[in-house]
């Protein structure tokens, strides 16, 4: 076994414990926390890129290193890295706990990188658990207790729940097809892939994932869980642990399901019900973080699209979407970050004269809501067209113009938002917001970024080929 | 098919000068209005002129497409950057520099936001004239949600009359055109199996299987047809005409809507001309419900956008007629009332501009007499309400011919049935002119002053286009049949 394999895990470890320690020697001094964090944050993101290119195995076949594993830390040390970027001042998290909130954070993402790894069910459970605790305590962190509590033990219900529910399927894998490593799944199963018991295995073990992703039915939590957490850790949530959530998901479906029509017909109704409800379910909202967690719900039925139909190109259609995920998600919570600044929840018609007090801020805005809509030129487009064509090289036509209505519904939504920011004149006159340069400059680059990587999206989308045919070769 | 590649590649400049024209005026402070409106109008002339030497430098005697600019795009899916003209977008490339320029001149008095409407405007038109230049599936739809999507905020912060209804009800009716277009186009591309978005190499004959192209056909007819304004799906479209700035109902009625037909007719009919044939009979029914429903929706009307709007759905109830004929004639016909409709009717939001901008009302009672108060500006309403009535000798009345000649052959009842329609909608245009323009005046009004030369400048360069067009329809037909007849003529029996 080679150690340096290991090195993204060790450092983000390494890097966690270091705030552990910090956090029982140093007195609390969240300017220093924070610029220690973005430090070693972009040090991880140059560690990730460094071994990118190892491939293997660590502890005795318990985690794969592949391009697939290598593509999905770099997106994750990224989200960390953009996260803590608007980390710079968290008001609703005490002073005293910023360093075991960076513990927390580090360690989370540590969790998810040997998530996307991990190639052994138990070593899946234990890096799912792992990342799940981490994030309960981060959205029970918020300072005003009332909120964050609630939303930690919901989320922490549902997510036991869950995890319960995932290890019953995992028991009922390992005792169908005799092993406990997913490499031989691959080999095992399409013999008795239509046996009740593997079926039935298979989807409850990806219920534990559908909970990480906010998949119907196991999406209850999304929106109380995004309105209580403090913005920062709901931003976390929907950006690096949704990432972590589609990878692990593609390696099982792509090395357990292949060949099964059952579980493609469950795919089916998840994938359509997500997205209906979430779109459905987030024309009422009123809390720009609920409606958020309402869109997610629906974004996961369009990445399930890409998944459920079993192909290399649906494969890297799913991968694309992720990172595309992440970005507008990042950018559309870095706004609510920025404009809530006491830390509180924000409501839609708060953003009344945005576009005065910062036509930038604006501007990021509505280029994300626009990606997330899936509008071209950006790069939530880009990601819709690569599922909706694999899914229909694959056949499904009526699902693909069932998800294009369902990109009608959600412009809906979207628009009121930045018809707020952009129409609607606030009832008393707020000041401009004064951005610092580094702040301006993420905003900008956020949107250029968006619309560049929809317009030319030739080398992400090589990129996302490239992962998803790991998942194809390596039997 | 033919294909000569360019020297230079005017047809992304075209592009070009819009983009970097849109950048130019973000980086402007935006309490420099003139400034801003003076690089508009510089970047939107050069569009002009550009797609002017197009449309003169195209060599008819070659035919196919020309100025041809083809870069992989995404290799790995068969997507290329792959622009072209051929005789039917060089109308509708000309068309667009128009409107884009006149109407960057009709918006000079605009006050508020300048420097956000131009930028919005410019992106607009960067999509519009991306789509009629593309030969890509995959850009054709990029192209028309970037034409679709400042049209939001462009109504809703620069219009009038229930600006945000409006602006919503478009949005959304729109994207669920594009909601029917995209599987359709990803249909296509699968089933071809040849791994390519290039309409050239997608319509080859015997690629697409007769059934597939039934299904794609109705998919992509509805999904273009919202923007065309085809009935039964029109509701979004004199309801967002009226709502929106001058400028914008300009852009959005005089090429907008042509996007709809240019859509049916690129992608649709091209890619799919056995589901055309085989859907053609709907096609006719549905337009000539069009024409006469928009005549008689247009009696009703009080208000002048809203006689526009729905004289709009009415004459590209013609436009569609002529798609619907399965004949070279009826090609060139639709074609050329695309552009003659697009001309008379950038003409007649910008004169109500004009009037709405000093009388702030639009509707005709409150209106009369306004040729005595400001007979310049009323006369070229007038003469665009001439023009759309169809008075030989201005450019509309020989798209309308040429249509209902060719329909006349194929659907004889239902061209009657327009001809009838149009005929009650002269009469009904005459007096909306005639208790708007003359009659007793309103003595609120009285003191207005008549348009000054530099507002009246796009008005005379469209009534120009008109009259131009209307002396020598050969300028516009000749161009166009390089692209119908041997489409036609090639068309599998």
């Amino acid at each position: 076994m080679n150690w340096t394999n290991a090195g993204p895990e060790i450092f983000y470890l390494a890097a966690g414990l270091l705030f552990l320690l910090l956090s029982l020697v140093a007195e609390p001094n969240p300017r220093r926390e924070h610029l220690t964090a973005l430090f070693l944050a972009s040090v991880g993101i140059l560690v990730c890129l460094v071994s990118a290119g190892s491939q293997g195995h660590l502890f005795i076949r318990a985690f794969r290193l592949d391009i697939f594993s290598q593509v999905f830390k770099v997106l994750l040390a990224l989200g960390l890295f953009l996260i803590i970027c608007i980390c710079g001042d968290m008001t609703d998290i005490k002073e005293r706990r910023h360093q075991v909130f960076y513990f927390l954070l580090f360690t989370g993402t540590m969790a998810l990188m040997l998530l996307v790894s991990a190639d052994h069910l138990l070593s899946i459970y234990i890096s799912l658990e792992v990342s799940s605790y981490s994030l309960y305590i981060l959205v029970a962190l918020r300072q005003k207790q009332s909120y964050g509590l609630e939303a930690g033990i919901k989320y922490f219900l549902v997510g036991s729940f869950s995890s319960a529910v995932m290890l019953f399927g995992m028991a009922l894998l390992y005792s169908t097809s005799g092993t406990i490593y997913l490499t031989d799944m691959a080999r095992v199963l399409p013999g008795i892939i239509n046996q009740p018991g593997v079926i039935i295995g298979l989807l409850f073990t990806l219920g534990g994932f559908f909970f990480k992703l906010a998949v119907f039915p196991f999406h209850f939590w999304a929106p109380d869980t995004y309105q209580g957490a403090a913005n920062q850790v709901a931003a976390y949530i929907a950006t690096a642990s949704k990432v972590a959530a589609i990878a692990v998901i593609l390696r099982v479906a792509a090395f357990a399901g292949q060949g099964s029509v059952y579980l493609v017909h469950c795919l089916v109704i998840l994938s359509v019900v997500s997205m209906t409800l979430g779109n459905l379910a987030a024309i009422v909202q009123k809390d720009i973080k609920r409606l958020l967690a309402f869109s997610t719900i629906a974004h996961s039925g369009y990445v399930l699209l890409g998944i459920l139909v079993l192909s290399p190109a649906g494969y890297s259609g799913a991968i694309f979407y992720a990172l595309a995920l992440l970005l507008m998600e990042f950018t559309a919570f870095m706004v609510i970050v920025e404009l809530a600044s006491d830390g509180r929840n924000l409501q839609i018609e708060e953003l009344a004269g945005l576009h005065k007090r910062s036509p930038i801020m604006a501007l990021a805005l509505m280029v994300s809501l626009f990606s997330l809509a899936g509008i071209p030129p950006t790069i939530g487009f880009a990601g819709k067209f690569l599922v909706f064509v694999a899914a229909i090289e694959k056949g499904y036509v009526s699902l693909v113009i069932i998800a294009m209505i369902n990109v009608v519904i959600s412009l809906y939504y979207y628009l009121i938002v930045i018809k707020a920011a952009y129409l609607l004149e606030p009832a008393e006159e707020l000041p401009p917001l004064s951005l610092s340069f580094p702040k301006t400059l993420l905003a900008g680059a956020s949107a250029v970024v968006i619309v560049v990587a929809g317009f030319a999206p030739y080398w992400l989308v090589r990129l996302a080929q490239t992962a998803a045919q790991a998942l194809i070769w390596s039997r | 098919m033919r294909m000569a590649s360019a020297a230079f590649p005017y047809l992304s400049a075209i592009l070009l000068s819009c983009v970097i024209g849109m950048l130019a005026i973000l980086l402007i402070p935006p309490d420099r209005k003139v400034l801003i409106k003076r690089v508009s109008a510089v970047f939107s002339g050069i569009t002009l002129v550009l797609s002017l030497f197009l449309f003169l430098a195209y060599d008819k005697n070659l035919g196919g497409f020309q100025f041809v600019e083809n870069v992989p795009w995404i290799p790995s899916l068969g997507i290329s950057y792959f622009n072209a003209v051929d005789g039917f977008s060089l109308p509708n490339l000309l068309l667009t520099g128009i409107v884009f320029f006149t109407g960057v001149l009709t918006m000079w008095e605009l006050e508020t936001r300048v420097k956000e409407f131009f930028a919005l405007y410019f992106l607009l038109v960067t999509g519009v004239f991306g789509l009629f230049m593309s030969l890509d599936l995959f850009f054709i739809f990029v192209w028309y949600d970037v034409s679709l999507f400042p049209m939001y905020l462009l109504i809703a912060v620069w219009g009038s009359t229930r600006k945000e209804y409006g602006a919503m009800k478009l949005t959304l009716y729109l994207l669920a055109g594009s909601a029917l277009i995209l599987p359709a186009v990803i249909f296509l591309y699968a089933k071809s199996g040849m791994n390519t978005f290039s309409i050239v190499s997608l319509m080859q004959p015997g690629i697409l299987s007769p059934g597939a192209q039934k299904f794609a056909f109705i998919l992509l007819f509805i999904g273009f047809g919202i923007l065309a304004a085809v009935w039964p799906l029109h509701t979004w479209s004199p309801v967002g005409h009226v709502a929106a700035p001058t400028g914008v109902s300009m852009v959005h009625a005089g090429v907008l809507m042509k996007i709809g037909a240019f859509g049916i007719l690129r992608v649709a009919i091209m890619l799919c001309p056995l589901g055309w044939v085989y859907w053609a009979n709907l096609m006719a029914v549905l337009a000539a419900t069009g024409v006469i429903y928009g005549v008689l929706a247009g009696l009703r009307q009080t208000d002048l956008k809203y006689v526009i709007g729905y004289s709009s759905v009415s004459h590209m109830g013609v436009v569609g007629l002529g798609l619907s004929t399965v004949t070279a004639e009826g090609l060139n016909g639709a074609v050329f009332q695309m552009f003659a409709h697009g001309i008379m009717t950038a003409l007649l939001f910008s004169s109500v501009g004009y009037i709405y901008d000093r009388t702030h009302t639009k509707l005709i009672p409150e209106l009369g007499g306004l040729s005595r108060i400001m007979p310049v500006a009323s006369a070229f309403f007038i003469f665009a309400a001439l023009a759309g009535i169809g008075v030989p000798g201005l450019a509309p009345f020989w798209g309308e011919l040429v249509v209902f000649v060719a329909a006349f052959r194929t659907y004889p009842v239902l061209g009657v049935i327009a001809v009838l329609a149009l005929v009650v909608s002269a009469l009904f245009m005459l007096r909306v002119v005639q208790r708007t323009f003359y009659g007793p005046e309103n003595e609120r009004f009285a003191k207005l002053p008549d348009i000054s030369l530099s507002l009246g400048i796009p008005r005379i360069i469209l009534s120009a286009v008109l009259l131009i067009v209307g002396f020598f329809p050969s300028f516009l037909f000749d161009i166009i049949r390089t692209a119908s007849v041997p489409f036609m003529s090639g068309l599998p029996r």
